[in-house]
Order: structure tokens, then sequence, then C-alpha cells
């Protein structure tokens, strides 16, 4: 590994160099929200706070896909235009597991011969300048899922090590950031420390998805549903659930003026996938939840070469039902090498 | 269409409207801009986005033949909203076109054999442009049956359209419906009970379908009774869309895409998928 890429920053000079990004650029970064932390925009200024927790309640992919964004404005006369992105902004103390997602959403969003162009424009105008874990959080399984450190997708990587941070240049974009900053940033000759963390959960990825298409009608889908409420909250935090609709919206006032705007939707719910004349492909529950499982450790991995499940934990922390991927994909495991 | 082409539709305006039934119109669309109707293509199969601006889009095919350049025809079932709005558009009224996107038939592999097309309802369009395509290239293929099933006579479509074809030379025709009427004495009953009636040499035919779930799976079970291999069994499917380009993840059947694996599959494709495919 080249070396030339790594630098330290002091730990009293973290927020001197927040403040340098929060002048030029929106920044998301975690920020303390009830009893857990999410993405949102700082104000100039604004203190950041690192380990307040270890990993956000939602994702950050709403960064890159906002919900309510506005795709196209129409008005009298056919006029039709496409608005595209312009912001200018950075995301901060974004986790391996998260920027390991991003890399799964480029797959589909930039990926399959068609670029999505409003992703796109986010995503080349957004840095990323991810924090490595200190610490596992109660649910994380990211070691199992080969999410837990970063070797790309990153502008600058920053890892603790005591009093300072490690810091390494993913890009030409975080070497630019590091020259702007000449004064907080010096060179360092090592790799990162990492201390090895705990982990409680994980999954067992070998022929995972061989082995769960064997298992498509397997019983143990039959008994998730009945414990599922529908409720949709795993793909709601899922960082890799990207599914939306084009909603037009027209204006009240002028009905010949309108936007279309992009909804996110979810595959746990029953009109996802209901077609005019009221056919709805996935209406036994059975099925939609096995769109959630298969797509995250099947399908993805089939059509992306990656899996859609990056580790975060978060789609058990938010079910109601204490419904928990590892565990569930550690039943189907089981009960295929039993029969 | 460009690759990285967003959601903006080009605009086309209604030239002429056919009401096929109570139930059904066909809109005849020329693009506003030249340079819209230049670029656009389509091959029979494939899927177009078709937008009123503040009601919605749908993913609909287009029945007229892809060599056609001066216009395009789409027909629609007043099923959904979007269909509901276009009921109501008159001559002169503006709509949204964008695509073309997925795959459709694969009519230039099928060059030489005999071709056994069946159309359930509202699922005759893609297949209506691949006859249109395949009557202008007469020579190309071989014997051409067409197969059409509604459910009411008041479902019937294309009627002008069928006289038109049947005078084609080695073409055969069979309609029927399902509910029996005063109106209607041709065939009564499940347009698969017409399998009976045709004498073909499965071998060197394709069976081209497309229609309701329960139909397309009796419709397979048919063409492979007659002895046509999986790789010539082509099937149109349906499914919920918003982007048609692969993005908005509504389509999939397991790992693969509607919008763009499909929506034709060949029923060696469609063998593999696990998810429940009808």
């Amino acid at each position: 590994m080249r070396n030339d890429r790594f630098y330290s920053l002091k730990k009293s000079d973290l927020q001197k160099f927040i403040d340098h990004l929060t002048k030029r650029l929106t920044v998301f970064a975690p920020v303390p929200d009830g009893r857990s932390c999410n993405y949102r925009k700082l104000a100039q200024g604004q203190r950041v706070i690192i380990d307040h927790c270890t990993n956000t309640e939602f994702p950050p992919k709403s960064v890159f896909l906002p919900e309510g964004e506005v795709l196209l404005e129409y008005g009298k006369g056919d006029r039709v235009s496409e608005r595209t992105p312009d912001d200018r902004a950075a995301i901060f103390g974004i986790r391996p597991c998260d920027v390991h997602a991003l890399l799964v959403l480029d797959k589909v969003m930039l990926g399959h011969d068609r670029v999505e162009p409003h992703y796109k424009k986010r995503r080349d105008n957004t840095l990323i300048i991810a924090v490595n874990c200190t610490r596992a959080g109660e649910n994380c399984f990211c070691e199992s899922m080969g999410t837990s450190g970063l070797e790309e997708g990153f502008d600058l990587l920053l890892t603790d090590q005591g009093n300072h941070f490690h810091v390494e240049a993913g890009s030409g974009k975080g070497e630019k950031l590091v020259s702007e900053n000449r004064k907080l940033f010096t060179p360092a000759r090592k790799e990162a420390k990492r201390p090895k963390l705990e982990y409680k959960k994980r999954i067992d990825t070998k022929n995972l998805p061989g082995i769960m298409m064997k298992m498509f009608n397997s019983g143990v889908w039959e008994d998730v549903a009945k414990r599922c409420g529908s409720c949709a909250s795993c793909t709601f935090t899922c960082p890799t659930c990207y599914c939306f609709n084009l909603v037009h919206d027209a204006d009240i006032g002028d009905l010949d003026k309108g936007k279309v705007v992009r909804e996110m939707d979810y595959c746990m719910l029953p009109r996802f996938s209901r077609v005019a004349g009221n056919f709805v492909f996935r209406e036994p529950r059975t099925e939609r939840v096995k769109q959630f499982f298969y797509h995250k450790l099947v399908y993805g991995k089939r059509r992306d070469g990656k899996f859609h499940c990056v580790g975060c934990g978060r789609c058990i922390t938010e079910c109601m039902a204490h419904i928990d991927i590892t565990e569930e994909a550690k039943k189907v495991r089981d009960v295929y090498e039993k029969r | 269409m460009r690759k990285d082409d967003g959601y903006k539709p080009m605009m086309a305006r209604v030239t002429a409207i056919v009401k096929e039934s109570p139930l059904i119109k066909t809109f005849r669309l020329s693009f506003l801009k030249k340079d819209d109707g230049k670029s656009f293509s389509f091959s029979p199969g494939q899927f177009s986005m078709f937008s009123l601006m503040g009601t919605g889009e749908a993913p609909l095919s287009i029945s007229s033949s892809p060599l056609e350049d001066k216009y395009l025809e789409v027909s629609v079932r007043n099923v959904g909203n979007v269909t509901n709005a276009m009921f109501r558009m008159k001559k002169g009224d503006t709509i949204g076109v964008r695509g073309s996107y997925g795959r459709g038939y694969p009519l230039e592999n099928l060059k030489g054999k005999d071709i056994l097309i069946v159309a359930g309802g509202i699922g005759f369009p893609p297949l209506a442009s691949a006859i249109e395509y395949m009557l202008d290239n007469r020579d190309d293929y071989g014997k051409i049956w067409i197969l059409y099933g509604v459910k009411e006579f008041d479902d019937l479509m294309y009627k002008k359209r069928m006289k038109r074809w049947s005078l084609a030379k080695d073409l055969d025709i069979i309609v029927t419906i399902e509910t029996p009427c005063t109106e209607w004495d041709g065939c009564v009953g499940n347009v698969t009970e017409l399998f009976t009636k045709l004498k073909i040499n499965g071998r060197n035919t394709a069976g081209l379908s497309c229609g309701p779930p329960v139909m397309l799976k009796l419709v397979t079970s048919g063409f492979r009774k007659l002895g046509i291999s999986d790789d010539d069994i082509y099937l149109s499917f349906e499914r919920m869309m918003q982007c048609g380009t692969g993005k908005c993840g509504h389509c999939n059947i397991g790992d693969k895409y509607v919008c763009s694996d499909g929506p034709v599959f060949s029923y060696s494709d469609v063998k593999k998928m696990q998810e429940m495919v009808w």
C-alpha cells in the first residue's frame, strides 16, 4: 500500500477542519437525535461529536436519493424541464458499512448500461469523509459481510488513534482537501492501527445464495411472515433499499403547472407490486418477506456481484417484531443442512 | 434514447383516435419535434413510458409497425389512472413519451420459422406490432397463425386490422370469446382450446404470447404440447413499473428485472425464475 496518502489530524483540529468544510459546502454529519443520531445538515460552526453513537438511526441514502426530490417541472404549453441537483456537499462521519451501501447503490443507479442522472450528479458532487468504527453496535454484523473496512469509496478515511486521527486520502478530491488544510494535516508514514472489534452477530455467507435458492419454498419464510407486521421499517432503514415511485404533483393553484417527484417505496407494502386492474403480484405476506430477504442475500449478489446487505443491523434494531436477518439466515442454513 | 437520459418525456400529439370498443381506444401519435421522431425507435414487444403531466405515467407497448416512421399507435384499456385520463384525450392533445425500454420479441432471430401468435385481451398490442413487422417482411417468415381470445364481446379490438391481415398470404386468424353472446357467431371458449385446431410442425415454429398471467401459463403448456422448444417460446410479462430503466426496483422477478431483462422472456429463462411468475 502506498503510504504517501497517509496523514495525521490532531483531534483538537477536527473542528477546524469541519468548519473549513461547512464554509464551502453543504455538510451532512451525524448529530444526536433522541436516543440515537442522524445525518443532518450542519450549521456553520456547529460542533460534531464523532462517537456519540455507533451509527445513525437512518442510513445516509437520503443524501443521494432524497425523499421528495424534484425530478421534473412542467408548465403550460407542454413545457417540461429536468431539474438537476447542483449542491456541492460532503458527508462527514459515514461508517464503512454505509460507504459499502453507496457502492451497492452505484451498481444499481449507475450500472447495467443506464445511468440515473440525478443520483449520479449527487454522487459526483458529494465528498465522502468516512470514519472507521471504534466499537460495534448491538446489531452490527458488517465483519461477516466483508464491509467493516474500506479499500475504496471514500475521499478521506479517518481512524481514531487515541489523541489523533489517522487520515487516508482515497481520491484526488481527498488529496485536494488535505492540501487546502496543510496546517491541520501532517504527513504520516504508517497505516492506521485498528483494534479488533467484538461482534455479537454474524451471517455465514458461504454458499448462502445457493442454499437460499434451494430453500425458496421452505416453511422458514412463512414463519417469518407470521411474525412480520408489514410495517416496512426494515426497507425504510436499509441503506441499500432504493425502490422509488415517480409521483406527479400538480400545483393546486394552477393545475397546468406541477412537478414530478421521487418518493421512496417499500416492497413490504402490498401496493408495491400492484398494477392497473388491482392485481397484486406479491399479495401473500410470505412473498413480500421473501422479496426483502432474497433481495438482500441472493438477488443483489447475483445481479450486481455484491450482497445488498452490508451488515449495518438497522433492520434488526427497527423491527417491532424482533425479526433478525442474521437469525433467519442461520435458521434457513440449519434447516437446509438437516434436511 | 440516450443512456444517461432522465425522466423527461418527448411530447407527441394525438392525430387520430379509434374507439375499438367501449373499453378500448387506439391513439395515433406524432412527435411535436421532428428530431424526437427521428431519434425514437422501438422493436415490437419493447415498451415506452407514456405520461400525462399531473396524472402519471404508464408503460405501454406500441402496436404499430416499427418501420412506420410518420406515427406510432398505442391502444389502452380504461383500467387505471393514466389510461382513464388518456380516455379523455381529444385529437390535438399532447402526451409525453420516453423510451423505448427493455427487450422485445427477437423477430430477427425467428426468420425462416413458422410463427404462432397467441394474444389475450389487452395483451394484443405488442403482438400486433410484431405482426405488422412480419407482414412488412413477409418473405422472411413461414406460416403465421394468430389466435386471439377475449372475455367479452366488448373486449374485441383491432377488427379492421385483423381483416387487413387476413388478406395476407399464409396467415390464419382465429378469434374466440369466453362469454357467449348474440352478437358473436365465432368460436367460444378459452384461447388455449383453439390449439387442437392447429396442424403445426412444432420444431420449426416459434410461439409468441402476451396476456394475463394465468393465460400465459396455459399457453406455455399448450406451446410445449405442440412440440415448440422452450427456446422458441416468447412471453411478455407485466409488472408494476415506475422508471422503465432498472432503477426503481418495482418489476423484479427474482434477480431479473422485467423492464430491462424483459418484458419479453424466453420460456427457457422463465423456467429458471424461482419467484412465482404467474
